[in-house]
C-alpha cells in the first residue's frame, strides 16, 4: 500500500511536468494553430468537392462526413506517443541505463507520462476546436451517452497505441535513424488510424487490413462512435475488442522489451 | 611590409534587451532597444611574417572576437584591418584562401567522415595540387602520426587525436597566416607537448605567422617570443614574452593555514604580504632574494602552522597586476593600483 | 562553375559513404517519405473509388497534380533540407563560422553539405505518379509538353528552396525560425489537389503569393490542356524571381550575421 502511495506521488509528480515544458513553446503554439487551420481547410474544400455532384457517398452525408474528419483531426492527438524520439535520444546520449535503473515500473511511468501530455494535447486543441467550429461548420454531438462511450473507447485505443508504440520504439533500440522512424510511423497512421477517410468508405478488405493494425482503435474506432457512425448500443462490444487489443498490445510490447534491452545489456549498446 | 596590420580596431555589439513572455518578444519585435557592449576597443599591432605571438587574455577579454575580425568572421565597427594587404571581411573568400583557421572547441571535420574523407574534401576547397596534397599526407603522417587515424571517422577519435586532425585540416592548404584558438584545451599534458612540438615545426619551418589565443602560459612560453595580452578589449601589454617572465616568473605565492588567529608578521627581505584571511595568509616572495625555506621558517617562528602551498601566479593574476601598473614603475605593489595609467 | 560542381559531386559522393554506412537508416528515410505520400495516396483513391470526379478532375489527373508537387518537393527535400537546421544546427552552436573561414560560398557548403536522402522517397513517389498518370490518360507528349514537364519539376524545385530560404535565413535574427518556415512551406499541401476546389483567396495565394500552384496545377492543366495553362510558363519566372530575392536576403542575413556574431 505504501509502495502505491509511493509510486502514485511519484506518477503525479511527472504527470506535473509535462504543462511546464509545453508553456515554452509559445511561438510554436501559435503556428501550430495556423498549421492545422491549413491542413482543415484541404480537408474541408476536398470534401466538398467531393460531394460537389452527389448528396451521399457510402450512406454518409457530407455533414455527417465533416464531423467525423473534423473531429478525427481535433483527437489526432490521441495518436500522438512520445515514445521512439524519447527511445532514441535517450539511447543515444547512454541515459537508458539510468532510467532501468531507477526504482520503478518504466513502462508505468512512461504511460502516465504520456497520458499527461494527451491531456495537455487535447486541451491545446481547444483553439482549433473553435476554428473548425465557426469556419469549418463542424456540428458537435449533444448526447452525453455517446460523449461517455467515446470517452471509454478513447482511453482504451489510446493505451492499446501505446502499447504499441512502446513494440515499435523497441525498434531504436537497433536502429540509429530515429526520425526517420518517427515519420515512418507518423506516414502509416495518418491513413491507418482512419483520420483521413471513414473507415465505411473503404472497400471491404482495406477495412479489414486497417482494422487489423492498431491505429484505427485510437481514432477511427471512438470517433466512429461519436458521430454515431457506429450505433451506440453496440459501445460494450466496442470497447471488449479495445479491451482485447490493450491485453494483446501490452504482452507483446513487455516482450519486446526484454528481448531489446538483453541486447544493450549484453552488447553494450 | 606586415602580415597582419591591426589599426584602431573597434567591435561594439549591440545586445537587444528582452522583456519576458509573448508581450516581451512582440514589443521587442517592433520597437527593439539595445545596450552597447564594446568588446574591442581600439586596438593595435602588428604580425610580421614568421612571427608566432600568444594572444592572451581572461575569459571575455575580447580574445575571440578579435580572432573572429581577423578570420572575417565578424565586421568590424571601426579601425582597419590588413592580411596580407587585404580586407578580411569584405574579400573573405580570397583571404579565406591564404588562412587557417582551428577552433579548439569546435570540429572543422565532418561528424560522420572518415579522416581522409574529411581531409580530401578540404583540400578539394582549398584547390590544393593532388601531387602536393599527397606529400601534405605523407608529411602528416609522420609528424602528426596521422596514418593510423586516417580511416577513423571523428566521431569516434580521442580528445587528442581530434585536435590532431584538427590541425591537419588546418595546414593540408600550407597557409600564410595561421589563427590557433585554444589549441591545447582539455588535453592531457604529453598530448599537449606533441601538439606544440609539431605547431613550433610546422610553422617554423614554413614560415607561416602564428597567432595563438590560449589560456595555457605553458603554450605561450614554449611557442612565442612574443605576447599580446588583452583586457576588457584594449591592449595591456605586447611585447618579448621574457619581460613577463622577469617580472611575473621570478615570484612565488605561498599559502599558510594556521591554527589561530595571525598576528602581524615580520617577513624577510624579497617577501611581502599578499592578503590575510580567517586563519590564513598569503605571501609572495621573489625566488631570487630568498628562498621557500626561509620564508616558512621565518613565518613558523612567529605563528603554528597546519599546512602550507606554493603556486605560481596564474593569467588571471597576472592581468590583474599589470592592470594594475606592474609594468609601468616596476613594482609589484598591490597599493600601484592608483598608479595606473590613464586610459 | 564547374569548380563548385565537382565540389558538389564530391561532396555528395563522401555523403552516399555515411549513408552506405548506416544503410538501414537510409532505407528506413526513404520508406518514411513513401508512407506519409501513400497515406494520403490511398486516401484519394478510396474517395475517388465513390464518385466520378472532383470538380471535372478525375482520379488519375489529380495524381498528376500531386505527382508534380511531389517531385518538385523533392527537389527541395534532396539538395536544399539543410536549410531548415541552420539556426538549429549551425548559428546556435557557432558551427557556422567553419563556412566563413572557407574560401567557398557559404550558402553552397551549407547545401552541400547534407545532401536528404529522404527525399529520394519523395522523388521516386513523384515519378511513379507522373509516370502512372500519363499511362493511365494517355497524354501525347510533344516537345513543347516534355519541356513543360522538365521546367515545372525545375522550377517548382526552385520555388521551394526559395520559399524555404527566405524564411530560413530568418534564423539570423531569431532562435528558431523552423515555426516560420513551416507557417509558409506547408501551404504546399494545398497545392497537392487541383486549385479549383478551393476559394478564390487561396487562388490567389498559391498562385501569385506562395506559388505553389505553379509548381502543379498550372502545369498539370497544361500537360492535359486545360485552360489556365499557360500560366504554368510562369513557374521559371517566378522562381528565378523568388531565388533571387532569396539570395539577396541571405546576404543580407549575412551581413547582419557579420556584425553581430549570433
Amino acid at each position: 500500500m505504501r509502495a502505491l502511495r509511493r509510486d502514485l506521488s511519484i506518477y503525479l509528480s511527472i504527470f506535473g511536468m509535462t504543462p511546464k515544458v509545453f508553456m515554452a513553446y509559445q511561438l510554436w503554439f501559435w503556428i501550430g494553430l495556423v498549421l492545422n487551420t491549413i491542413g482543415m481547410a484541404i480537408l474541408v474544400f476536398f470534401w466538398r468537392a467531393v460531394y460537389a455532384d452527389t448528396d451521399s457517398v457510402a450512406a454518409l452525408s457530407l455533414q455527417q462526413t465533416l464531423t467525423y474528419i473534423l473531429l478525427a483531426q481535433i483527437f489526432f492527438p490521441l495518436t500522438d506517443v512520445d515514445l521512439i524520439f524519447d527511445f532514441g535520444f535517450n539511447l543515444r546520449e547512454g541515459n537508458i541505463i539510468h532510467f532501468l535503473l531507477r526504482p520503478i515500473n518504466f513502462q508505468g511511468m512512461y504511460y502516465v507520462q504520456n497520458l499527461s501530455s494527451l491531456m495537455m494535447r487535447l486541451i491545446l486543441q481547444i483553439p482549433i476546436a473553435v476554428v473548425a467550429t465557426l469556419l469549418f461548420g463542424l456540428q458537435w454531438p449533444t448526447d452525453p451517452a455517446t460523449w461517455g462511450a467515446f470517452a471509454v473507447s478513447a482511453l482504451l485505443g489510446f493505451t492499446a497505441l501505446f502499447f504499441f508504440h512502446w513494440f515499435l520504439a523497441c525498434l531504436t533500440f537497433y536502429t540509429t535513424e530515429v526520425w526517420g522512424l518517427g515519420v515512418l510511423i507518423f506516414g502509416m497512421s495518418l491513413f491507418l488510424s482512419g483520420s483521413l477517410v471513414p473507415l465505411t468508405m473503404m472497400p471491404g478488405w482495406l477495412q479489414t487490413v486497417v482494422l487489423s493494425i492498431p491505429f484505427a482503435q485510437a481514432i477511427a474506432v471512438p470517433v466512429s462512435l461519436l458521430t454515431g457512425i457506429t450505433p451506440l448500443i453496440q459501445a460494450p462490444l466496442v470497447w471488449l475488442t479495445q479491451l482485447a487489443w490493450v491485453t494483446g498490445m501490452w504482452l507483446v510490447s513487455a516482450l519486446f522489451f526484454r528481448v531489446a534491452v538483453r541486447k544493450v545489456t549484453v552488447q553494450g549498446g | 611590409m606586415s602580415v597582419i596590420e591591426v589599426e584602431n580596431l573597434t567591435k561594439v555589439f549591440k545586445i537587444p534587451q528582452k522583456d519576458p513572455g509573448l508581450g516581451g518578444a512582440i514589443k521587442g519585435l517592433f520597437a527593439p532597444r539595445f545596450q552597447s557592449k564594446t568588446a574591442v576597443d581600439r586596438i593595435n599591432f602588428r604580425l610580421d611574417r614568421g612571427e608566432i605571438v600568444g594572444y592572451i587574455g581572461v575569459n571575455g577579454a575580447g580574445k575571440s572576437t578579435t580572432i573572429k575580425m581577423l578570420t572575417g568572421v565578424l565586421m568590424p565597427t571601426g579601425g582597419s584591418i590588413r592580411v596580407l594587404g587585404r580586407d578580411p571581411h569584405r574579400q573573405r573568400i580570397d583571404n579565406a584562401r591564404e588562412i587557417g583557421v582551428v577552433f579548439g572547441q569546435r570540429t572543422q571535420l565532418w561528424w560522420d567522415l572518415a579522416l581522409i574523407e574529411s581531409l580530401n574534401l578540404i583540400a578539394r576547397m582549398y584547390d590544393v595540387p593532388p601531387a602536393r596534397y599527397k606529400q601534405m599526407l605523407d608529411e602528416f603522417s609522420q609528424t602528426l602520426d596521422l596514418g593510423s587515424l586516417l580511416k577513423v571517422p571523428v566521431r569516434n577519435m580521442s580528445l587528442g587525436q581530434k585536435m590532431r586532425s584538427e590541425l591537419a585540416a588546418a595546414l593540408i592548404h600550407e597557409p600564410k597566416v595561421v589563427y590557433l584558438d585554444e589549441p591545447t584545451i582539455g588535453l592531457d599534458l604529453i598530448v599537449k607537448e606533441r601538439i606544440r612540438d609539431f605547431i613550433k615545426a610546422e610553422c617554423g619551418s614554413k614560415g607561416m605567422t602564428v597567432m595563438l589565443t590560449t589560456h595555457d602560459l605553458g603554450d605561450i612560453e614554449q611557442l612565442c617570443r612574443r605576447v599580446i595580452i588583452i583586457d576588457e578589449g584594449r591592449v595591456i601589454y605586447d611585447g618579448p614574452i621574457e619581460t613577463i617572465k622577469k617580472k611575473f616568473g621570478k615570484f612565488r605565492e605561498i599559502t599558510f593555514e594556521t591554527t589561530g588567529l595571525v598576528p602581524s608578521l615580520s617577513l624577510p627581505p624579497g617577501c611581502e604580504l599578499l592578503s590575510t584571511g580567517d586563519r590564513k595568509v598569503t605571501l609572495r616572495f621573489d625566488r631570487i632574494q630568498t628562498t621557500a625555506s626561509q620564508v616558512a621558517s621565518a613565518v613558523m617562528k612567529q605563528i603554528e602552522v597546519r599546512d602550507f602551498s606554493l603556486s605560481e601566479p596564474d593569467l588571471a593574476n597576472i592581468v590583474k597586476q599589470i592592470y594594475n601598473g606592474a609594468l609601468d614603475n616596476g613594482g609589484v605593489e598591490p597599493e600601484a593600483a592608483d598608479a595606473r595609467p590613464a586610459p | 562553375m564547374t569548380r563548385y560542381l565537382s565540389l558538389y559531386w564530391l561532396f555528395l559522393t563522401q555523403r552516399l559513404k555515411v549513408l552506405m554506412e548506416y544503410r538501414a537508416n537510409f532505407i528506413i528515410g526513404a520508406l518514411s517519405t513513401i508512407a506519409l505520400q501513400a497515406s494520403s495516396i490511398l486516401a484519394i483513391w478510396v474517395v475517388m473509388r465513390q464518385v466520378p470526379d472532383l470538380n471535372g478532375w478525375t482520379y488519375d489527373e489529380i495524381l498528376l497534380v500531386y505527382g508534380l508537387i511531389t517531385l518538385a518537393k523533392s527537389i527541395n527535400h534532396m539538395f536544399a533540407d539543410n536549410l531548415w537546421t541552420l539556426g538549429r544546427q549551425y548559428i546556435r552552436s557557432g558551427g557556422f563560422d567553419r563556412f566563413l573561414v572557407r574560401p567557398i560560398d557559404p550558402l553552397f557548403h551549407l547545401l552541400a553539405d547534407r545532401f536528404c536522402q529522404d527525399g529520394v522517397g519523395n522523388f521516386l513517389v513523384g515519378v511513379a505518379l507522373v509516370v502512372k498518370a500519363s499511362v493511365a490518360l494517355g497524354i501525347q507528349w510533344t516537345l513543347l509538353k516534355a519541356l513543360m514537364l522538365v521546367a515545372a519539376v525545375v522550377s517548382g524545385g526552385g520555388i521551394f528552396i526559395a520559399l524555404n530560404l527566405l524564411t530560413c535565413v530568418t534564423s539570423f535574427w531569431i532562435v528558431d525560425s523552423v515555426p516560420v518556415t513551416r507557417l509558409v512551406f506547408d501551404n504546399h499541401l494545398f497545392a497537392q489537389y487541383p486549385l479549383t476546389i478551393y476559394p478564390k483567396a487561396i487562388n490567389i495565394l498559391l498562385t501569385w503569393i506562395v506559388p505553389y500552384g505553379l509548381a502543379s496545377f498550372y502545369p498539370a492543366s497544361y500537360l492535359l490542356d486545360r485552360s489556365l495553362g499557360n500560366l504554368a510558363w510562369a513557374a521559371p519566372v517566378a522562381a528565378a524571381l523568388l531565388l533571387f530575392l532569396g539570395y539577396r536576403f541571405w546576404q543580407f542575413g549575412l551581413k547582419h550575421y557579420g556584425s553581430t556574431g549570433t
